[in-house]
């Protein structure tokens, strides 16, 4: 049933409109190319973080690169990553909705969950911290899959 | 180790590495969009509608001067 013109406003439709306008207007009406674009920049940044995770295990070793560099840059560059994600994450929800179902819904949704178990490890994880090995190929597939279903698909990838 | 640059410039370096893939990235993708930016794609449409302006206009003087004619 539809709401009578004396419920007063949906909120959910203004709030809804409101976040498409915002996304509309700092995008200056690009908001699919600006999400791709920042979603290629993460997947770049992401294959990178796995070569320095292997310098920084000790699995590669680069005569120009010590352990601790490349872990130091490991985490800096991680730290972007995680904001880019949030940013791209928000536009995403706020713009274009939860698509049910969806692919790119599904996998974007076990990224965001991977990612954040991954984070939180790093900082309070103590044993589990031999799991991030793991964690971070798993966030690097998941990425290039969520890619694949969004960015990838635009650009004629996917 | 002998022959490694120091930790300064070794950070340095890596993080010059990751903006340069952060370039590359941005690069590679805009210029895989084309002109499908908006304000292309508006000026296209503003083309396309002055465009069929024109010829509703030129068949209405066409029908105008048919209709001098009879």
């Amino acid at each position: 049933m539809s709401p009578s013109a004396d419920e007063g406003p949906d909120f959910d439709v203004l709030r809804s409109t409101a976040m498409e306008d915002l996304v509309e207007s700092i995008t200056r009406g690009n908001p699919t190319e600006v999400k791709v674009v920042l979603a290629s920049v993460v997947l770049g940044l992401a294959v990178y973080q796995v070569l320095l995770a292997a310098v920084a295990y000790g699995w590669l070793r680069l005569p120009f690169l010590q352990q601790g560099s490349a872990s130091w840059t490991h985490r800096a560059s991680g730290d972007t990553i995680l904001v880019l994600t949030l940013v791209i994450a928000i536009m995403c929800i706020g713009y274009s909705g939860f698509e049910d179902g969806g692919a790119h819904s599904i996998v974007a949704t076990i990224l965001l969950g991977v990612f954040t178990t991954k984070v939180l490890v790093v900082r309070f994880g103590g044993r589990l911290g031999r799991l991030l090995p793991l964690l971070g190929v798993a966030v690097l597939i998941l990425f290039g899959i969520t890619w694949l279903t969004s960015a990838g698909d635009f650009l004629g990838v996917g | 180790m002998a022959g490694r640059p120091p930790q300064g410039v070794q950070m340095l370096g890596s993080l010059l590495v990751a903006i340069a893939i952060v370039a590359a990235a941005i690069a590679i993708v805009t210029a895989h969009f084309g002109p499908t930016s908006s304000a292309e794609l508006d000026a296209r449409e503003e083309r396309l509608e002055q465009r069929e302006e024109n010829i509703e206009e030129l068949q209405e003087l066409e029908e105008e001067r048919r209709e001098r004619d009879r």
